[in-house]
């Protein structure tokens, strides 16, 4: 990222050069490498049966299930959403995905916005009252909500609130063929998303919280502040608009870069509250050696990474002028 | 300059408590299989049976000693850790020294090399390796390792071009000495309490990862894990055995990655003048699996 450049040439355009070439390799390596993996769905579906196959037949099997094609029209048929027909699900893998989705956005979409919302809040008045008893409190509990790994947390509040109190659902993301109105579907999907969001919470919001704390504390230092409260300005105005927003930097990369992993940082939860995310979709998947639905679910999140990743750069830009004026 | 980190270090209470607390999980994961009064592969117990003064903490739905079962899955988690970090701590401390070193081609090779597995989620390998080829844990550790040294490197590149730009490097330059002179009598030891931020950070990641693959199932299911523990226990919520069964697992993961947590984070706190940028990105990357 801080290569020294020789030339005054548009940096975004190398950048985006650059991580064309990664998404290029990344497609690339999701086509070659469940090729290469030993076993596949024939393979997996007859493991535990009795049935012995012959070698023809199980290459007759082999080639009704397998969808194998070139890179070219796999390609393709990667933009036209064509992503072939799962035999484990028996159901297209676009349909799957795309049902999947909406619930691992929503979860951790919500829990991502309120977890960053609230340690930006908390962090920036914690820096704010620095020295005094409120800060090294926060402090202190939010490093050891650090260290609880959410596999804990999640298993703990699901013992506790669902298997023994009952209050919440244990599994599932609202209630099968149930009838009702919009209103009371809302509530139930709310229902179900209380344990899963709250684990995540959990383990996100001290993350950010502590993130923020610190860059507030660097910021506090310089000058501009002493300025800023010389001229009078409001105190919120002072802590929001001149220190917070300085602070932003690193807690909007951390946003980021979450929502970028969003697939795999939900997969331990969604399985502990088995919540039919994508999470749990790959780990089914690969149960059953369902490989177009592996590729799309490992393609689609690293794409997701790439392109986060990506528009992270001039987001920088636009928060920080430093940055946008830099060389 | 060091001698005064070390002395920041020994008053810090989160530092001194953290450390403490790895010094006995460490201990206890050295010398576990000697406390362990049975064998965690023995069948021979009456299953379920609550605890007494024989089985500590009770046997399990296969009759086995929870107790000695869990000193086992301490020491199989801690060691994926402890394996999983110092592989990545070698390979990206070397990486990071070398290509801020040498700069140019090299240095453009690895940071691109760097950036592309920055985006391959690390878990999604692991997983589907875990799952298609069962290798042995050592070889899921390093596999890791090798997804988890770019921000490593990152941060003691970020380190290394600071420090070619100081007089007593340039001197060192001056006087004739070759790349790797350099970068292992001055560069290595002027960053050291560096490295310790990405290995803790790390070997966090190592072992919470390898908690999380337990879980799901996808170890040997002979092999004791934190993890497994967990998720065996889940399934008998239905009878009293969480206090003695469900909840020690989660005390014993929890506290040891708490204790690397402390470590990390005073160490991040102690050291965070000198390395603005390094640090922060560390903080933002530790956690995204």
């Amino acid at each position: 990222m801080d290569a020294v450049p020789r030339k005054p040439k548009p940096r975004w355009l190398l950048g985006v050069v650059s991580f064309l070439a990664a998404a290029l390799v990344m497609i690339y390596l999701s086509y070659a490498l469940p090729r290469i993996l030993p076993g596949d769905f024939v393979t997996a579906a007859y493991a535990g049966s009795h049935v012995t196959l012959t070698a023809e037949q199980e290459a007759s099997l082999q080639s009704l299930y397998s969808q194998d094609t070139g890179f070219g029209s796999y390609l393709l048929r990667l933009v036209t959403l064509d992503w072939g027909y799962s035999h484990a699900f028996l159901a297209p893998v676009s349909e799957l995905f795309l049902g999947a989705l909406p619930w691992t956005l929503l979860l951790l979409g919500t829990a991502n916005l309120i977890a960053m919302s609230a340690g930006f809040v908390t962090g920036v008045e914690a820096a704010w009252r620095h020295g005094t008893r409120t800060e090294k409190g926060l402090i202190a509990g939010a490093t050891v909500l650090e260290g609880i790994p959410e596999i804990c947390t999640g298993v703990v509040l699901l013992f506790i609130f669902a298997l023994k109190l009952q209050w919440f659902p244990a599994a599932g993301a609202e209630t099968a063929y149930a009838e009702g109105g919009l209103f009371t579907r809302v509530i139930d999907v709310l229902h179900h998303l209380a344990l899963p969001l709250c684990t995540l919470i959990l383990a996100y919001l001290p993350g950010n919280f502590l993130l923020t704390r610190n860059s507030m504390m660097m910021v506090m230092k310089a000058p501009y502040m002493v300025t800023a409260r010389a001229k009078g300005v409001p105190p919120r105005r002072v802590r929001y608009v001149h220190a917070a927003r300085n602070a932003l930097l690193p807690v909007v990369t951390r946003f980021g870069l979450r929502l970028a992993f969003m697939i795999t940082g939900a997969l331990v939860v969604e399985r502990i509250n088995s919540y039919p995310g994508l999470g749990t979709l790959l780990f089914n998947a690969i149960q059953s050696r369902d490989l177009p639905v592996i590729q799309a679910v490992v393609l689609f999140s690293s794409l997701i990474v790439l392109a986060v990743i990506l528009s992270m750069e001039g987001l920088y830009r636009m928060i920080d002028p430093r940055i946008r004026h830099a060389r | 300059m060091h001698v005064k980190i070390l002395r920041d270090l020994r008053r810090n209470r989160w530092f001194l408590t953290g450390l403490s607390l790895i010094g006995f999980f460490f201990v206890l994961a050295m010398i576990g299989p000697s406390l362990a009064p049975f064998d965690p592969q023995d069948f021979s117990f009456n299953p379920l049976s609550p605890p007494a003064f024989k089985h500590l903490l009770g046997v399990n739905d296969g009759g086995q000693d929870i107790f000695s079962e869990l000193l086992y899955s301490l020491r199989n988690t801690v060691l994926f850790g402890l394996l999983s970090g110092s592989a990545a701590l070698v390979i990206g401390v070397l990486i990071g020294a070398f290509s801020g070193w040498l700069g140019g081609f090299p240095d453009a090779v690895f940071m691109r090399l760097a950036d592309i597995l920055l985006a391959i989620p690390a878990i999604m390998i692991l997983i589907i390796v875990a799952a298609v080829f069962r290798p042995s844990p050592s070889v899921l550790a390093l596999i890791l390792a090798f997804m988890t040294w770019p921000t490593i490197s990152k941060a003691i590149r970020a380190q290394t071009l600071g420090l070619k730009e100081s007089l007593h490097v340039k001197a060192a330059v001056q006087m004739g000495g070759g790349n790797w002179h350099i970068i292992r009598r001055h560069l290595l030891p002027e960053m050291f309490p560096l490295y310790l931020i990405g290995f803790a950070a790390k070997t966090r990641m190592a072992m919470f990862m390898e908690a999380s693959l337990a879980f799901l199932g996808l170890f040997d299911p002979g092999r004791k894990s934190l993890g497994m523990m967990i998720s065996y226990a889940l399934k008998y919520y239905y009878l009293d055995i969480w206090w003695n069964w469900l909840l020690p697992p989660i005390l014993c993961l929890s506290f040891v990655i708490m204790a690397i947590t402390f470590v990390a984070i005073s160490l991040e706190n102690v050291l965070d003048p000198r390395l603005k940028e390094g640090s922060l990105k560390e903080t933002v990357m530790e956690k995204t699996l």
